[in-house]
């Protein structure tokens, strides 16, 4: 006989794994330190690429005026600037990236405890049906 | 004039609960070939991938899988299509391109379509849709890929007008034509102005719609195209470009209707997301349509009320006295009215 109590939590269950539950159960499989870590490390790799890719552009940009000027130019000065503002760049990517990152994990481990929560109620229906026969 | 639309808007429900496996996407395969046809109409340089097959076979492929393959094979689209006629416009595109992923649009992945969407509604003249759209279903995150979006959109413009200046070989003529492109592209005031008045819109049509009064969301679309009309309106001014003026605001009006049709149906479409659900106990095999209840909002409550009188009028005429009964529906007629 088709118990529909059960019917609905499961498929209550099955729309949340298509959906959301994917990349919620994904992130599960990491401790929130782990994740954000990672996160972060991506985040200041991805950052870093920018970055060459903007000095790049800056110095083909100047390409003129540094090559006249090779043998005068003060490198020492060029190098804490384009240092500077690489630690800049990185220090406010990687804490936007720890803050933004660490929210998504929390937000996500909500909706993952709602679905543990369904989930121990289809175990206790399966226990009673159990019982019963 | 209401009833008609809410008729077509319960039919279109039923036809979109029938057959919303296909219709996502028949919806995105128009989406990828409009896309597709506009980028080949702007920058179409390359004969060979404005072929009729090759964009039917991209926007085919596009229509089944993820959002980001049609941004992925746009960009790669346009690319290849500067690459044709200058390759080192090309390079200059993939490096932008590239600096505005790694920096800005990776974090918002929900929203990459945007960035394509951007630059074809500009050209279709009606980029004001975009930010009141995103200030009325998404947060204000998606301010991020708006700026993208202009950007994009401005480089290529860009882009455009340098494809056309003479262009040799040698590395004089390429960094000259190197320092034109960065040169407009920081230069270009307007381009700062769009991207703070977008993101205004997106702003202020968020917070008007996160205020709980009636018409909420009505107000917010209004308030939004204002916004955006009296801040092109100074930008205009101030760049001294009175003769796009016009344009823009009929653009904007333009685009807030076509908002306030979406919003219209999305109450609708976004609730009657059918949801196909497979799974297995020790028994059976289920295979469970699930289809969700539909929800009402407050304005849509008085306006059922409306539609559900008609026929009850029908059947109360045999019980009720006609005098009475006149009373009483003129006085409903008017309620309604004002509802409405």
């Amino acid at each position: 006989m088709l118990d529909y109590k059960k019917i609905r939590l499961m498929t209550k269950l099955a729309v949340y794994e298509k959906k959301d539950g994917k990349e919620d159960i994904r992130l599960s499989k990491y401790y929130k330190t782990d994740y954000v870590r990672f996160q972060v490390l991506k985040t200041i790799i991805a950052s870093t690429v920018a970055y060459a890719l903007i000095l790049g552009l800056i110095v083909f940009y100047n390409i003129e005026y540094l090559v006249r000027n090779a043998v005068v130019l003060n490198y020492k000065l060029l190098g804490s600037y384009v240092l500077g503002f690489y630690i800049m760049t990185i220090t406010l990517f990687g804490l936007g990236a720890l803050v933004g990152y660490s929210i998504k994990y929390d937000v996500s481990r909500k909706k993952l405890s709602k679905y543990y929560k369904l989930l121990r109620r289809l175990r206790k229906i399966y226990d009673e049906s159990s019982q019963d026969s | 004039m209401m009833l008609q639309l809410l008729e077509i808007r319960e039919r279109i429900k039923k036809f979109y609960q029938r057959y919303d496996a296909f219709l996502l996407p028949v919806v995105k395969f128009i989406f990828a070939l409009i896309a597709f046809q506009t980028i080949n109409k702007e920058i179409g340089y390359d004969a060979r991938l404005k072929a009729v097959p090759i964009i039917l076979g991209l926007s085919l492929l596009s229509a089944f899988t993820p959002s980001s393959i049609m941004v992925l094979i746009a960009a790669a689209m346009s690319v290849l299509h500067v690459y044709f006629i200058s390759p080192i416009l090309s390079v200059i595109i993939i490096a932008i391109l590239m600096i505005l992923y790694l920096l800005f649009a990776r974090y918002t992945p929900k929203h990459g379509y945007v960035l394509l969407a951007m630059p074809v509604l500009y050209i279709l003249k009606i980029p004001y849709l975009m930010p009141i759209l995103l200030g009325l279903v998404s947060t204000p995150i998606a301010m991020v890929p708006t700026a993208c979006g202009v950007i994009i959109y401005y480089v290529f413009q860009i882009i455009k007008t340098a494809v056309t200046m003479q262009v040799n070989i040698s590395v004089e003529d390429i960094i000259q034509l190197y320092t034109y492109v960065i040169d407009t592209l920081i230069g270009s005031r307007q381009m700062i102005m769009t991207i703070v008045i977008f993101s205004l819109i997106i702003m202020v049509t968020y917070f008007i719609r996160k205020i709980p009064f009636n018409y909420a969301f009505e107000i917010s679309i209004l308030a939004g195209a204002f916004i955006g009309i009296l801040g092109f309106l100074i930008s205009y001014l101030i760049l001294d470009k009175s003769d796009q003026i016009l344009s823009m605001i009929i653009g904007t009006v333009i685009s807030t209707a076509l908002v306030y049709i979406m919003h219209f149906f999305r109450l609708t479409l976004d609730y009657t997301g059918v949801e196909y659900a497979q799974f297995e106990d020790d028994v059976y095999y289920y295979y469970v349509k699930a289809v969700p209840k539909a929800t009402v909002t407050a304005p849509q409550v008085n306006v059922k009320h409306y539609k559900v009188r008609r026929p009850e009028r029908a059947e109360d005429e045999d019980y009720d006295s006609p005098e009475t009964y006149e009373d009483y529906d003129d006085e409903e007629d008017t309620e309604d009215e004002d509802n409405n």
